[in-house]
């Protein structure tokens, strides 16, 4: 028999095995495919030449991709090999060299990896199309999809993944060539034996574990702008650092306890789950710290960017109450509504006058430059402000939220109003999430009566920081209609003029967070199934080691389904744990994010968390079927 | 023998027969087994290797399916039950003890030996009394917190003994049980199993290769070619002379080393 026949050999009788791995390894070079085609698309390019920020995001995100998929590589490839490594021990044993070995495994491999790169690629070049309808679509992009096989896209995927294919042939050479014939065949019944630790300092560290994490959660919640940084670095050390310190003696000692008060009745359930995890939690402490932390990233970075995406029409309402706005310029305003009659726009006009200022707000030493608003004049023109009391403010702050200035005004306060005559306290009741007036208009917004406004109007002395500010204000219902007086409005913006509207506002941030939120979810289908592959290919090698078990359990008349309600439990520590945390991380981080958002958004958030949750406890699903079929099995072999 | 009009029968195997192998290729491993076992019976199996010992013993102790035959356990015939049936009748009625252990690795002495009464509702103190009983006769009461790497073979066969009679099983299956054992740590084994079925009542069956471990039981089956060829009844005789008996057989049966003593 030549090597040759031996790898043909090798591979038809492994193909059990390897058809994940090489299923997996398809998905990373399609996706990579893909990722790399829409980098170099003609549409795309253009979108991103308009706007800096989506060309950075764009390479961010190739470089987790890149990241991700190498590590992957790695584990999978790692994994596979210790499935392998009796057969690897018995080449050896029927006398062929471990150079002969060697070159065995890694002509497979390269078999392996080419095939793979070659299947991704047509792959990712017939799927490339959708997800760029998709990212388009996204962005509110509306040219034409067209798109071709990108030669560039090829080449940078050849080349990452050949780069990938020699790093994991020597990663084979290396286990082939250190480890003794006696390690190899041991490979697959290392289980550790847990010892009694000491367990005052094992619940010390567990403590500690939970505590890490805690004290992360609330630094979290409480960063301030100008330790920000060093404030993000420590959360995100504390809750690894408890993380890793939950999985590795938190939850090993809780489980010692708890199998030590069983004093030996243990129960079928626990036998099937508890022994084999406790066994397996120094091997499972890493992947399951691995998991969990990218499992939080990409729940952060999912829902943030869909939230984003989501409240994109809200936060931007929050910011421009009004469609377009004129500030002092009756003759242009005339001009505008003359216009958008002759196009057959129904439109709302409603001027405003309103009064900036110098004011002394709170106990704060200097003045703030206040807008100060006529409630009832914002009102007829149908936007819903309070109305306030004689002597009272209300403030408007679509960016309250977003202030991580410790220092912050409370309410009720005061502000204080110098003028001819003396000084005008008000009573400052509330603070409103959101502007009265669109952003762009210079000031702190603050709703006053339509009264006591003239009335501090008579009283200012003449000078720059007093101004009486007209406002001709437009809101339009129609959409299309909004849009079609946005290209009007253009032409009554000057150069170096900065006169947003609510419409073009809208569309550029839809076309920024559509970006985000695709390049999130790709990025996290690509983590979730790295994640949740790792995980099944290591419960499928712990299902064959177990194989033994199942069957003495079944010869001593235990049923499948008895058995089973064991394997589900642990199914659901193995993958539900890493879940539930990364998710309690996630929701923390994203509290955290929620600065960067006006609206509320736990139901964006809840979304995303829940498609992702959905699709990970698919590959749960996949896991405990394969170890049903090993249950069902274990009798006949 | 005259006990049999005082014994029940346990179990009732009646023309078995056992192949393996597909519709082109059959090869019958067991070709029509008739074997009663009184209720209270040491019953040693022999035979050379690949007569089907270990088939009969599967298949008796419900763990494989016969393909032609019935065989009653306790009047109940086992072919009419349902997989899940059998199941509870292995757990509820039958012990166990294989060739290699069978511990799982990753419990201990104890939990391995309460497995088979996990599923049961006896209340923990009964439990704790029976674990007593059953490791001071095995003598491994020290061990029931260590795990099977820690103890050796002869340790983790008596476990493996003990886990087949926590919950006092009707009847016990032992394959090889002393297989892997030194002679002083195989004697002191089938002496346990000869106290347990004296005192405790409890119908053994014994596959071996071994004539001194038969010559505990009461009565030996010979297979041959999935037949039994022959049957010995100890009766009165000593272990000795039983034991000559056995090689006696044994030498006109061949294939198994009778030098061995
Ligand atoms: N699952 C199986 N499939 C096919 N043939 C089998 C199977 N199990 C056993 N056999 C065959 O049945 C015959 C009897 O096997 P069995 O294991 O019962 O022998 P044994 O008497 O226990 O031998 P030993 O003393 O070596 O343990 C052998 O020829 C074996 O090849
Ligand atoms: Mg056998």
């Amino acid at each position: 028999m030549t090597l040759f026949d031996l790898i043909i050999r090798s591979m038809r009788k492994n193909v059990k095995h390897y058809y994940l791995y090489f299923f997996a390894l398809i998905f990373s070079t399609g996706l990579y495919f893909v990722f790399s085609t829409l980098q170099y698309d003609e549409a795309t390019l253009k979108v991103m030449a308009s706007d800096a920020s989506f060309n950075t995001a764009f390479k961010v995100a190739g470089m987790l991709l890149l990241f991700i998929v190498v590590v992957f590589a790695f584990y999978a490839n790692q994994i596979f090999l210790k499935r392998r490594s009796k057969e690897i021990g018995v080449y050896q044993l029927i006398g062929l060299t471990r150079k002969a070995v060697a070159r065995l495994l890694v002509i497979e491999n390269i078999l392996l990896g080419l095939g793979a790169l070659l299947l991704g690629i047509c792959g990712g070049a017939l799927i490339a199309r959708l997800f760029l309808i998709i990212l388009l679509k996204l962005i509110g992009f509306a040219g034409m999809v067209n798109i071709s096989f990108s030669i560039e896209a090829a080449i940078q995927t050849i080349i990452i993944f050949s780069l990938l294919i020699v790093l994991t042939s020597i990663q084979i050479v290396r286990t082939v060539y250190n480890h003794t014939l006696l390690e190899l065949f041991r490979a697959d019944q290392q289980a550790e034996h847990p010892r009694e630790k000491n367990s005052i300092i094992s619940a010390i560290i567990a403590v500690m574990g939970i505590s890490l994490i805690v004290y992360g959660y609330s630094l979290s919640g409480r960063m301030t702008e100008d330790t920000l940084l060093l404030d993000m670095l420590l959360v995100l050390g504390s809750t690894i650092l408890g993380t890793y310190l939950l999985f590795r003696v938190t939850i090993s000692w809780l489980f010692c306890t708890i199998r030590k008060n069983k004093d030996g009745h243990l129960g079928l359930k626990n036998s099937v789950s508890l022994a084999p995890l406790m066994h397996r939690m120094k091997a499972n402490a890493n992947s399951l710290t691995l998991i969990t932390i990218l499992s939080a990233m990409t729940l952060t970075m999912v829902a943030v960017s869909y939230s984003l995406y989501y409240s994109a029409k809200a936060d931007t309402r929050a910011q421009m109450p009004y469609d377009f706005i004129f500030e002092n310029n009756p003759q242009a305003a005339k001009s505008f509504s003359k216009e958008l009659e002759k196009a057959d726009i129904s439109f709302v006009y409603q001027p405003i006058e309103t009064v900036k200022l110098l004011g002394k707000v709170g106990s704060e030493d200097g003045k703030d430059s206040m807008l100060l608003l006529p409630a009832e004049q914002l009102r007829q023109s149908g936007i819903d402000v309070i109305l306030p009391d004689q002597g009272q403010a209300i403030h408007y702050d679509a960016h309250a939220n977003m202030n991580l200035d410790s220092d912050k005004q409370t309410y009720p306060g005061t502000v204080e109003i110098e003028h001819i005559g003396g000084t005008t306290t008000l009573e400052l009741t509330q603070l409103v999430v959101k502007n009265a007036i669109n952003f762009n208009v210079h000031g702190n917004q603050y709703v006053v009566s339509e009264s006591l406004m003239n009335d501090l109007k008579e009283k200012l002395p003449r000078a720059d920081f007093n101004e009486v500010i007209v406002l001709d204000t437009y809101q339009i219902a129609n959409e299309q209609a909004r849009a079609k007086a946005a290209e009007l409005y253009e032409k009554y913006i000057s150069e170096g003029e900065y006169m947003p509207n609510f419409h073009t506002e809208y569309k550029g941030y839809l076309q920024l967070f559509g970006i985000f939120i695709f390049i999130a979810a790709f990025l996290g289908l690509v983590f979730l199934i790295a994640t949740g592959s790792i995980l099944y290919f290591k419960q499928m090698t712990e299902a064959e080691q177990e194989k033994q078990s199942y069957k003495t359990l079944r010869q001593l008349g235990f049923d499948v389904k008895d058995i089973m309600g064991g394997i589900i439990r642990k199914q659901l520590f193995v993958f539900a744990i890493p879940l539930a945390i990364g998710l309690l991380h996630s929701i923390f981080a994203v509290k955290a994010a929620k600065v960067l958002l006006i609206s509320d958004i736990t139901v964006p958030s809840a979304i995303a968390m829940g498609a992702y949750i959905f699709i990970y406890f698919l590959f749960a699903v996949l896991t405990i079927n394969y170890y049903k079929r090993i249950v069902k099995g274990a009798l006949k072999s | 023998m005259n006990q049999s009009t005082t014994q029940s029968t346990v179990l009732h195997a009646q023309n078995v027969r056992k192949s393996y192998g597909t519709r082109s290729n059959v090869q019958q491993v067991l070709k029509g087994i008739n074997l009663r076992v009184l209720e209270g019976e040491f019953v040693g199996i022999m035979g050379p290797s690949g007569s089907g010992k270990t088939t009969l013993l599967n298949v008796l102790a419900t763990i494989d399916r016969p393909t032609e035959g019935s065989i009653l356990i306790q009047n109940v015939d086992i072919a009419k039950m349902k997989d899940a049936e059998l199941s509870l009748f292995r757990r509820d009625k039958l012990g166990f003890i294989f060739q290699d252990y069978n511990l799982l690795d990753t419990l201990t002495v104890k939990e391995n030996i309460l497995l088979p009464i996990s599923l049961g509702k006896i209340k923990k103190k009964d439990v704790e009394q029976q674990f007593h009983t059953i490791t001071s006769i095995l003598g491994i009461e020290e061990l029931a917190h260590k795990y099977p790497h820690e103890i050796s073979g002869g340790q983790k066969q008596r476990t493996s003994a003990g886990r087949a009679l926590i919950h006092k099983p009707s009847m016990v299956f032992a394959d090889e049980p002393t297989g892997a054992l030194d002679s002083k740590s195989a004697s002191d084994l089938l002496g346990t199993m000869e106290d347990i079925n004296k005192k405790q009542g409890v119908t053994i069956m014994m596959v071996t290769h071994d004539p001194v471990a038969s010559s505990y039981c009461n009565r030996v089956v010979f297979l041959k070619d999935g037949t039994i060829y022959s049957e010995l009844y100890r009766g009165d005789k000593t272990r000795q002379a039983f034991f000559k008996d056995i090689l006696n057989v044994q030498a006109v049966l061949g294939g198994d080393n009778v030098d061995a003593i």
